[in-house]
């Protein structure tokens, strides 16, 4: 008979099982900068090895998953490149929601023709597909002419000196992807602001006399904070996907740093060699990494709803 | 209703050529900088200053704003062309750079929405049907579909471009890949469909699997009503019931969805279009970028804005269509 299959246990249980993949996959970068080094013991970071080209993966070590066209081990690329991704999708997903939810509330909070000019922006940049902006973005912010006119200050802190990028490329592939993912969160966050300001305990809250200050902390935040982890979860998956579309395009992180992104894009040209495995193993990774912040984010919103913290 | 919708369209383009033209004229440094590069120093100041005038770039900015503009809604005069500006890379006008490559990016993210609408329809009924007559084969779809939602679209493109070339393949399909017509020969639109088939069916593929996750969770959700109860205890078959109530009451949803698709597929087109060599408005926006070539940039912004616009409209309108309700 009619039975609908929409119970939250499985969602909670697919949920966890996200959660555990993602801190699998996060423990390698981690793995390797911080526990080995802990122990006395250090990996070398992939090295080009024109003896060991194009390998198939194997159970004879040392290439478990086989190396790329040129040497790289497959293994070493993977947990270096999950650095790059991991920390690009984790980074523009904080810092988007962050400016999504001040935007949006702030809109809220204001009202009146400062709220529609605030939206209205946000409007007129969600109607440019998301790539677009993204291309045109990092086109425009990596220009030698705009870098050299970044204040000093950020330079620094970036390790920008004549000899290297240092973080430059983080800084601007990370702005890059915050710039187009941060309107879908600050229409939420506007949405959920107005409906408060309309319910029962906030308008007593307000008739009672609460500061402005504790108005935010007591019931603005905590409403926005939930809403807030969902959107932010399902953002990391967005922003591995755009890194990983930029660094194919070779608008990433730059040569320097591996991502699985580029790991895709040099894959690309030894695919005609029959080396499958460099192109096959990094695209699964990201569709299982973004697989589990999608299980993760259904979770988190299953455990808030049993609990009525959120309505339906 | 209509008309308003179509009135609020209005400031938004409005706004999106805004952003657009702010975005070209936040670098440092103008248009002629840019083009002449250190050749600068070895011309004479009045020259650049007469190309200065050229481009318009004398003028306030607001004039320049107002330049632009009527550049894109006056038809070809050469006042207006210049006012759009020129591609940096072979000095063409930017209108004419942009319009040449408008019809294979439409084509091709037709038959892609076109392909994710109907198969991502029908795999969602088939989720739901599955739903009543089999768990474990339902379970096994949505993983499936869930798996392709998380897969990037270049990737599955590379994918597939590796297996073609590959000596198994040409046991198996035998596709045309990369560009639009064989070398040499008149384009065509047969030519088109057969050598864009590939590239839309995995633009598609995010897009379809999206599709039938959504219907199967709004018929489903639909499945619970109290009027399904009322259709099957009259002795209604469940196969009507589905077909006749539950998907009409899905319709709405999913038409919105199509509208919305529209932004998620000219994106996604940029990297097909990029390897599989479609000569569309996707590689010229890769190439732009790479070339930083900022007029031609911005004039697809404008345009890629506008399109998405229009779509959203359109999905409106059509739902006021299927929907009276909305009507009021």
């Amino acid at each position: 008979m009619l039975r609908i299959n929409s119970r939250p246990n499985t969602k909670l249980i697919a949920g966890a099982i996200g959660l555990g993949l993602l801190l699998l996959i996060a423990l390698l970068p981690l793995a390797l900068n911080v526990v080995l080094p802990m122990f006395g013991l250090s990996i070398e970071p992939p090295i080009s090895n024109l003896h060991a080209v194009n390998l198939a993966p194997s159970l004879n070590l040392p290439h478990l998953l086989g190396t790329d066209a040129l040497g790289h081990d497959l293994v070493k690329m993977i947990a270096y490149g999950a650095l790059g991704s991991l920390s690009v999708g984790l980074c523009s997903a904080l810092v988007a929601v962050t400016l999504g939810n001040v935007w949006g509330a702030s809109a809220a909070l204001a009202g009146g023709a400062i709220d529609s000019l605030m939206m209205r922006f946000v409007d007129a940049l969600l109607a440019v597909p998301s790539i677009i902006l993204l291309l045109t973005l990092s086109s425009i912010l990596s220009a030698p002419e705009l870098v050299e006119h970044f204040p000093p200050i950020l330079l620094k802190a970036l390790g920008v000196t004549n000899y290297t990028d240092g973080l430059l490329p983080y800084f601007i592939v990370i702005l890059a992807i915050t710039a187009t993912t941060w309107l879908e969160s600050a229409r939420v966050a506007r949405a959920r602001v107005l409906a408060i300001k309309e319910e029962d305990f906030f308008m007593a809250a307000q008739a009672l006399g609460s500061t402005f200050y504790d108005l935010l902390s007591k019931h603005l935040l905590p409403a926005l904070a939930t809403t807030a982890v969902v959107e932010g979860t399902l953002l990391v998956s967005d922003a591995i996907i755009m890194e990983s579309g930029l660094s194919f395009l070779g608008l990433g992180l730059g040569p320097s740093t591996p991502s699985w992104g580029s790991m895709l894009k040099d894959a690309q040209s030894c695919l005609t060699a029959g080396n499958w495995w460099a192109a096959v193993i990094p695209g699964l990774l990201i569709c299982f990494t973004v697989l589990s912040v999608h299980m993760l984010g259904e979770g988190f919103f299953a455990s808030k709803r049993a609990r009525g913290k959120i309505s339906a | 209703m209509i008309i308003r919708r179509v009135l609020a369209a209005i400031p938004m383009l409005f706004l999106v050529s805004l952003v657009s033209f702010a975005l070209m004229r936040a670098l440092p440094g103008d248009p002629v900088d840019v083009m002449l590069g250190s050749a600068q120093k070895e011309l004479p100041a009045e020259d650049l200053k007469v190309l200065r005038q050229e481009f318009g770039l004398n003028q306030s900015p607001a004039k320049q704003y107002m330049l632009w503009l009527s550049g894109w809604l006056k038809s070809d005069s050469l006042a207006s062309t210049n006012a759009l500006g020129r591609s940096y890379r072979d000095g063409r006008p930017v209108k004419e750079v942009i319009i040449e490559r408008i019809p294979a990016t439409l084509t091709l993210v037709g038959v892609a929405l076109i392909i994710s609408f109907t198969m991502g329809l029908s795999l969602g009924i088939l989720a739901v049907v599955l739903n009543l007559k089999n768990k474990k084969a339902e379970t096994a779809l949505t993983s499936a579909l869930l798996t392709l939602y998380s897969a990037p679209n270049f990737w599955l493109a590379f994918i597939a471009l590796a297996f073609l070339a590959s000596p198994y393949s040409s046991a198996l399909v035998n596709l045309p890949i990369l560009g639009l017509h064989p070398p040499g020969a008149q384009p065509s639109l047969a030519y088109a469909a057969e050598y864009l088939l590939l590239p839309a069916i995995i633009l598609s593929s995010r897009r379809m699997a999206k599709v039938a996750l959504y219907v199967r969770t709004l018929a489903l959700d639909e499945l619970g009503k109290e009027y399904v109860v009322t259709a099957l205890a009259k002795g209604l078959p469940l196969r009507s019931v589905i077909t006749g109530h539950v998907l009409k009451n899905c319709l709405i949803p999913v038409v919105n969805l199509a509208g919305l698709s529209l932004p998620a597929l000219i994106g996604g087109s940029v990297l097909i279009e990029t390897i599989f060599c479609v000569p569309g408005m996707g590689r010229l926006m890769v190439e732009s970028t790479f070339g930083r070539n900022y007029p031609v940039l911005m004039g697809l912004v404008m345009l890629y804005g506008t399109i998405v616009i229009l779509a959203n409209l359109l999905a409106d309108v059509l739902n006021n269509v299927i929907d009276p309700r909305l009507q009021q």
